[in-house]
């Protein structure tokens, strides 16, 4: 799995591409923490180029989010493949996770945020 | 012309008659002419004893838009019917423009009442032609005609009405209230400092009046004229004040210049929003970021139910960005609140809840709301407290499903391998959500444990128990799965079967695939479909040679998928295979098959596929065209 970093106004966003396994996870999960070490909370996963995910993989979208929170930063994700969509309906973290259809859609809602 | 005339005076003699048909029919035609006679025969009309011919005659005079109706029904405007006047008014009104003069006119009358009602049609009429008239009828000797004119300027709302404004206020005093309430209709920034001056005044009713000028003016330098009536002990004269800033704000957008001492005014504002003032809501969603306290947030709170999903939505934010400072608060809200609110703020509550939080929100599992009891189950799932795993375990028990569904899934996002039993009961639930919601909890929890369960499951009675183990051991997607998803390939049910195969297609490799190979052979057809798609998946374009036997399988579904395939496999020499099936019995298949082609660019194809176009069914002669050209053939 690959992880690229873009910086779009306060928001990190992750684009990740490949296999979102263990290996794949445990990746994420040290990227988001570095981020968190350098005090960006506001991060965005561009899922478009994921082509597997599996139970770890979701674990640790699971860890990644509790992570954020803690610091009191958002975690949103955009761009899911239908695949990964079923899987989000079937464990319900559809319910906990704010998914967005286009990365746009998500920064936009960052940009709301920000002008309350 | 002469018989036109004639014809007039017979209809303006029947508007006289007892037959209300005869004198409808008669105003009727009247409309029809432009002559003089028959618009002062309309206007007649408007005194007729029955109120459908009078308003018939008016509707015919604003259509006509004749200055000389204007003229007749001005002269009206002294009648001593009320309701006469009233009408003669409203047509003028409607008249608009073309009255204008006539109206102008009539402001020279010696009747003050017709002065001020002709002044009261040009304000509703707002043309600018009126302003000049109306300015020297600031200057009336009635003090009812100059009140009404300047109040008719301020409808009207051009600044060169502001310099006579000014100066009928200094000198006249009866006029003084309208004549501020003008300048702040038209809103011109000239009369800014005149009304500065005014804020001085002794009279309280003036110094509303021009505070409320001021505002509507809406310019960021009042500000500080503003602040100093704001912090006045005089409460009415206080919120006179921030009224007026929140009309500047508003106008600039959202913007105030200046800090306003916004905590005094808290219980105002929010009362505000919850009786929907617009611009107060505005304003004050606009503050949040800047304006927090306990005080606000206890506002905020109660005003969940009270405002839209655009303003909700800004509330939520704002709420988010406070969240844990004040949990405790809305938490305290929360216990107390109605279904509606206490659903808005779990929604917000999700977005900073912790391990404490989570604890303060177990009593809410017992909620007599399913939707709240649910939205709780979540929440606790998500907040990483281990304390909540024993309500979510009760909530497993719920009455309602989709409470079940959410406490299995947060159990998931929770648990630990000494849950699994909890988990694998929902396997059996009567709904079916519910138990797809523990098969995804088995998926999340994963690991060595979770998939020795899922396996031993595979060999149990329960049919759709074995088919949700099979799910969810290919969703876990780790290698350990793999041999107990071959083994599923074997299943005595089509439909574990059919899931194990589909599940094995995630994986890049699966060592040996003999039982996918079995597998095309399998009696069901949906088991041969995903055999095929397995295959492709794992072999790629060597798989073809492996399937191809299936272009003959009696299904016509299980044809046409394995043409798909081929023809994802891109394996061009596999082309030669697809060829006879262009003359397969069924049109769907030869459809398939000419893209296949044509996508596998399979040129040799060009004759048979010519063929295609003798065909009856015309979309699959359409097909055939596409392919030839798309080989570069001649159609």
């Amino acid at each position: 799995m690959e992880i690229v970093r873009h910086d779009k106004g306060a928001c990190a966003v992750l684009y990740i591409t490949g296999r979102l396994d263990l290996a794949g996870g445990t990746m994420l999960k040290e990227q988001v923490k570095k981020l968190l070490a350098s005090n960006t909370v506001s991060i965005h996963l561009n899922l478009n180029s994921v082509d597997f995910i599996n139970s770890s993989g979701l674990g640790a979208l699971v860890s990644t989010m509790k992570e954020i929170r803690l610091a009191r930063g958002r975690l949103t994700m955009s761009n899911l493949a239908s695949y990964v969509q079923e899987i989000f309906d079937i464990t319900q973290l559809s319910h906990i996770f704010e998914i967005f259809k286009t990365e746009e859609e998500a920064l936009s809602s960052y940009r709301a945020t920000a002008t309350v | 012309m002469a018989n036109v005339i004639e014809r007039i005076g017979e209809l303006l003699a029947r508007l006289q008659s007892p037959d209300f048909y005869e004198r409808e029919e008669a105003v009727k035609e009247l409309g029809t002419y432009q002559e003089d006679e028959a618009v002062a025969g309309l206007v007649i009309a408007i005194e007729d004893p029955d109120l459908g011919i009078r308003e018939l005659a008016a509707n015919l005079l604003c259509t006509m838009k004749s200055g000389t109706a204007a003229q007749l029904l001005c002269s009206f405007l002294a009648h001593l019917d009320i309701s006469t006047r009233n009408l003669a008014a409203e047509i003028l009104v409607r008249m608009g423009a073309d009255a204008v003069p006539a109206l102008t006119e009539t402001l020279k009358s010696d009747d003050y009442d017709v002065r001020k009602f002709a002044v009261d049609v040009l304000g509703l009429i707002r043309d600018e032609r009126a302003i000049e008239p109306l300015c020297q009828r600031l200057w009336d000797d009635n003090a009812n005609v100059v009140c009404s004119a300047a109040e008719a300027l301020g409808e009207i709302g051009s600044p060169a009405a502001v310099p006579h404004l000014l100066a009928v206020y200094e000198k006249i005093e009866d006029v003084r209230m309208p004549a501020i309430e003008a300048l702040g209709k038209i809103g011109d920034h000239a009369a800014l400092e005149h009304l500065y001056r005014c804020l001085g005044t002794d009279d309280p009713m003036i110094l509303y009046a021009v505070i409320d000028a001021i505002g509507q003016i809406g310019n960021l330098d009042s500000m500080p004229y503003l602040q100093k009536f704001m912090n006045q002990p005089e409460l009415p004269i206080a919120e006179t004040a921030m009224c007026a800033a929140i009309k500047i704000s508003v106008r600039n957008h959202g913007r105030i210049g200046c800090d306003l001492p916004l905590d005094r005014f808290t219980d105002f504002l929010f009362d505000g929003v919850k009786k929907g003032n617009v611009e107060i809501t505005e304003f004050t969603l606009s503050r949040l970021s800047h304006w927090y306290g306990s005080h606000v947030i206890e506002n905020l709170l109660t005003v969940l139910d009270c405002v839209d999903d655009t303003k909700l939505g800004k509330i939520s934010e704002a709420l988010v960005l406070v969240g844990r400072s004040y949990s405790e608060l809305m938490i305290e809200h929360l216990l107390r609140a109605g279904r509606e609110s206490k659903l808005r703020l779990l929604e917000v509550i999700k977005h900073f809840i912790d391990e404490t939080i989570a604890r303060q929100l177990l009593p809410l599992a017992n909620d007599p709301e399913p939707d709240v009891r649910r939205q709780v189950a979540y929440l606790l799932g998500v907040s990483g407290c281990r304390d909540a795993v024993p309500v979510l375990r009760a909530l497993t028990k719920d009455g309602t499903g989709h409470v079940r569904a959410a406490a299995y899934a947060a159990l998931g996002w929770l648990a630990t391998d000494e849950d699994l039993g909890f988990i694998m009961d929902g396997l059996s639930d009567k709904y079916g959500d519910v138990r797809e919601a523990a098969a995804g909890a088995m998926i999340i929890v994963g690991g060595p444990k979770v998939v020795a369960r899922l396996t031993s499951e595979l060999y149990q009675d329960d049919v759709e128990r074995q088919r949700l183990a099979v799910i969810a051991l290919g969703w876990i997607g780790e290698r350990e799965v793999i041999e107990p998803l071959l083994q599923a390939v074997n299943h005595q049910d089509p439909g574990v079967r059919k899931s194990a195969i589909t599940a094995l297609s995630k994986f890049d490799s699966i060592g040996s695939v003999e039982p996918l190979l079995v597998a095309l052979t399998d009696e069901n057809s949906g088991v041969r479909k995903a055999a095929v798609t397995t295959l492709v998946a794992l072999k790629k374009d060597a798989a073809a040679n492996d399937i191809r036997f299936l272009l003959s399988d009696p299904d016509i579904w299980v044809r046409y998928h394995t043409i798909m395939a081929i023809a994802e496999c891109g394996n061009r020499s596999a082309a030669s295979f697809l060829i006879p099936l262009l003359q397969d019995e069924q049109d769907i298949v030869k459809i398939a098959a000419a893209k296949a082609l044509a996508s596998l660019g399979a040129s040799d194809a060009l004759p048979a596929l010519s063929k295609l176009s003798q065909e009856r069914n015309k979309d699959v002669v359409e097909a055939g065209d596409m392919a030839v050209t798309a080989l570069g053939g001649q159609k």
